[in-house]
């Protein structure tokens, strides 16, 4: 177990490595920064204060390696555009996308887990093919458009709940279920055909024959045998609404990560970009590596393979 | 897009209660914009939604008034030009700041000498480049010496201009420079100034609260303000925005997309009105061969044909919408100096087709065609030259790779854009683009020394005479095609009244509720 968990954390921090070197090089070579910052009404020379104030014109792998000296020791550089320091910024913006990302998938988990049970216990029923429609509207609908439904059904016809903005709890469950709705249908989906192959798996069936109560065995044998490939795909969910949930935040005014990684490439706010696109990567490789550990203390099979 | 504001009309038209008048019922007037505002130093800044601010908080010396475009005394009671150079200014009295210090000379050289430093790395450097130093000359005047002659210097120093309280700057951060040492991050410091609102609140990125100054001084051209407190929101996702503004979660919007105007007008409680800006949409043209000597655009036949080629009115009625306007000269007509009758270079596609037959073209031509703002319109441009038989590749990329691009003379044909970062003053529009430069693409002495000349000259009869000169040789020889000027479509709650002006900045100062 050792050793597959340090070869796991070398995997993450060449992907790391990798990445923090292609999001440098993309941000540097699809323009010039300084003139992006300076805005299109600006004079060659406010450009050229800009260039000198942040070191522009200065080779690239010396800009790189300046960045990376810098992430050794916890210095994330500074926001040109917000006045701030990157490792204080980030924090509070991470905060919204996780509490945001969390809660999303907690929603999408209990949705989809209890329709795919649901489904597989009662195939070719009205609750499958439920299930089933959920997740094709779920699929076809792009996550903008959920959002704007939800806003204008609760926002502005009922008026039950506020539109935009993240000051309270409430403000946020129009976008968790925006989100969320997002990354159902696969799990949902996942959830519903892993449920069938393990009811009528042989454990199952032995399970059954012990006369267990019909819970125990959906729950406890046959959800735990199907769970697998669930958490897998959930740590790979968590991973795209962290990422991902730029139109969610943007629809909403959450100031969250997405958010501000938006805002920021439109504002060649580097420094911000190649910290946001670093921690997501790191998030995704940490997710992973927490899935492909559970997993492995789910299944011993894998740790051996 | 059409899915969203196709859902957006829909919905909104079937809610039948009238919005909610929160903002006038507790005095606080919320606005908003897609932008976030990074600092709230204009010097630092370079934003509409930060000058809005600034001219909401901070004052200059001098106030142009947004209505009737008169320079008015504000922070400078009286100013006068001894010589070509210097100008003698008299300061108000009895004026303190938001934080209760004292009004004075030295705050106002303090100021202007900082920001007019470019070591101090102000981004508003071709607003306070004129100046060479400021100095204290009484307990309330000072003495500005311009580095040449500045005609202009009255409309740079209104609102983009404010005071601060001397030693304003000396608390900013510091931060690592790009060589290693440690640099002042000037911008970082949030602005402390006289102006008829005081800001209490600001978190970058978020949004600040300004409140009424009830101490700002009695006589000032801005008046008493009225509101009492007025919030900044930013809001990315217009449906967003138009939704807060029908139920009463912010009072005012801008920007509001053509497809939504009619839609949100007919709502109660809502008022929409376009207006026009000093934006101005415009083609440029390698005239001066910098993107190789035979290009087809160094031929005036060429340039005029295109010029005849776009149908500059359908555009404007079909696109781009109320308040915008055909520009019929390189700069805005609001400004001083905008000569505006100029040759016209009206629809005639016949006319562009044989223009380019005369120029040797009679089987047409290809060029690579360059944007970055407001694809919609370039994809009209492009199909208005493909029906006379120019077939132009759409390079549709961002700012930060169009720049270096201009600057590098490697643009034969592109689709501009220049806001004149609000002033009044052709020098801000038509004299960046032919000052014999790195955006220069007609290199034409002539228009470059004319131009200069209005920058030295301080009869104004002279230098409109010279600005007539230099854009009638412009339009004579197509070296641009001026197509029209952006407009802005404001949204707001029909309980608040104030002036919307053609400098496109919302003087939200002015504002009462009615």
């Amino acid at each position: 177990m050792a050793f597959y968990i340090l070869k796991r954390l070398g995997v993450m921090l060449a992907v790391l490595t990798v990445t923090s070197i292609l999001a440098f090089l993309l941000l540097h070579l699809s323009g010039d920064p300084a003139a992006t910052m300076a805005g299109d009404g600006a004079s060659p020379e406010d450009v050229r204060v800009i260039r000198d104030a942040y070191g522009f014109d200065r080779p690239l792998p010396v800009q790189y390696l300046d960045w990376v000296g810098g992430l050794f020791q916890g210095d994330f550089g500074r926001s040109y555009y917000l006045r701030t320091d990157v490792a204080e910024l980030l924090p509070e913006r991470l905060a919204v996308t996780a509490t945001l990302g969390v809660a999303a998938l907690a929603f999408a988990l209990v949705l989809s887990i209890t329709l795919g049970v649901a489904a597989a216990l009662r195939p070719n029923t009205i609750i499958d093919r439920f299930a089933l429609w959920l997740a094709v509207a779920g699929q076809a609908m792009p996550s903008f458009l959920v959002a704007i439904g939800l806003m204008y059904v609760f926002g502005v016809w009922l008026r039950v709940l506020p539109i935009s903005g993240g000051d309270t709890w409430q403000h946020f469950i129009l976008p968790v279920v925006a989100l969320g709705y997002y990354a159902t249908p696969s799990i949902m989906r996942l959830t519903r055909s892993g449920m069938m192959e393990a009811l009528q798996s042989d454990h199952v069936r032995t399970a059954r024959a012990y006369g267990l109560s019909p819970w125990r065995v959906v729950i406890r044998h046959a959800l735990r045998h199907a769970i697998a490939p669930i958490v897998s795909i959930a740590a790979v969910e968590m991973g795209f609404m962290l990422g991902g949930s730029i139109i969610v935040e943007s629809v909403f005014s959450l100031k969250g990560i997405g958010y501000l990684a938006w805002e920021s490439i439109q504002r060649a706010d580097i420094q911000v970009i190649q910290a946001i696109l670093l921690v997501i990567a790191a998030a995704y490789a940490v997710l992973t590596l927490a899935a492909d550990l559970l997993n492995a203390a789910l299944d011993p099979r894998i740790r051996v393979s | 897009m059409f899915a969203r504001a196709g859902l957006t009309g829909a919905l909104l038209l079937s809610v039948s209660t009238a919005p909610l008048m929160a903002g006038k019922a507790d005095d606080t007037f919320t606005w908003t914009t897609a932008n976030e505002i990074g600092s709230a130093d204009i010097y630092f800044a370079n934003l509409r939604e930060t000058l809005i601010v600034t001219y909401a908080m901070c004052d200059s010396l001098i106030y142009r008034d947004p209505l009737t475009d008169a320079y008015e005394p504000l922070l400078a009671t009286s100013w006068e030009w001894t010589d070509a150079t210097t100008m003698d200014v008299t300061l108000r009295e009895g004026v303190t700041f938001h934080d209760g210090t004292a009004f004075g000379p030295e705050d106002v050289a303090y100021t202007l000498n900082f920001v007019a430093d470019p070591a101090n790395e102000s981004q508003t450097q071709q607003l306070t480049g004129w100046i060479d130093t400021v100095e204290v000359t009484g307990p309330n005047s000072v003495r500005i010496h311009a580095k040449s002659p500045t005609p202009a210097a009255l409309e740079y120093m209104t609102g983009t201009m404010p005071i601060f309280p001397e030693g304003h700057y000396d608390n900013a951060p510091e931060v690592p420079g790009a060589d290693g040492t440690q640099r002042r991050d000037n911008g970082a410091v949030t602005p402390v100034c006289t102006g008829p609102y005081e800001m209490t609140t600001f978190e970058p990125g978020e949004g600040l609260t300004l409140e009424k100054n009830e101490g700002y001084f009695a006589d000032s051209p801005k008046g008493t303000p009225q509101i009492g407190t007025i919030i900044f929101r930013t809001i990315k996702d217009p449906e967003t925005q138009i939704a807060e503004l029908v139920t009463g979660g912010v009072d005012w919007i801008w920007g509001v997309p053509t497809e939504n105007v009619d839609m949100l007008a007919a709502m109660d409680g809502v008022e929409v009105v376009a207006a026009p800006t000093l934006r101005m949409s415009f083609l440029e043209l390698d005239a001066a061969g910098r993107s190789g000597e035979d290009a087809p655009t160094t031929d005036v036949r060429v340039r005029q044909a295109i010029a005849h080629a776009i149908d500059r009115e359908a555009i404007v009625e079909n696109l781009v919408g109320d308040g915008s306007r055909v520009l019929p000269s390189i700069c805005a007509p609001a400004q001083f100096g905008c000569e505006t009758d100029v040759k016209q270079y009206d629809y005639d596609p016949e006319k562009a087709r044989a223009l380019l037959a005369e120029a040797g073209y009679e089987d047409g031509l290809s060029l690579p065609f360059w944007s970055y703002r407001d694809r919609q319109y370039a994809e009209a441009i492009l199909n208005y030259l493909r029906e006379v038989g120019i077939t132009a590749d759409l390079n549709f990329v961002q700012w930060g790779a169009l720049r270096p691009a201009l600057a590098g003379g490697e643009v034969e044909l592109g689709n501009l854009t220049w806001g004149s970062n609000g002033v009044l003053d052709v020098s801000a529009s038509t004299s960046y683009y032919f000052d014999g430069g790195e955006m220069d693409y007609a290199r034409d002495a002539d228009v470059t020394r004319w131009l200069e000349e209005t920058n030295v000259e301080t009869d104004p009869e002279a230098r409109k005479a010279l600005y007539s000169r230099a854009l009638n040789r412009i339009a004579d020889e197509a070296y641009k095609v001026p197509l029209f000027l952006y407009a802005r479509t404001y949204g707001f709650n029909d309980a608040f009244d104030y002036p919307i002006t053609d400098d496109e900045l919302a003087h939200f100062y002015l504002g009462s509720w009615k």
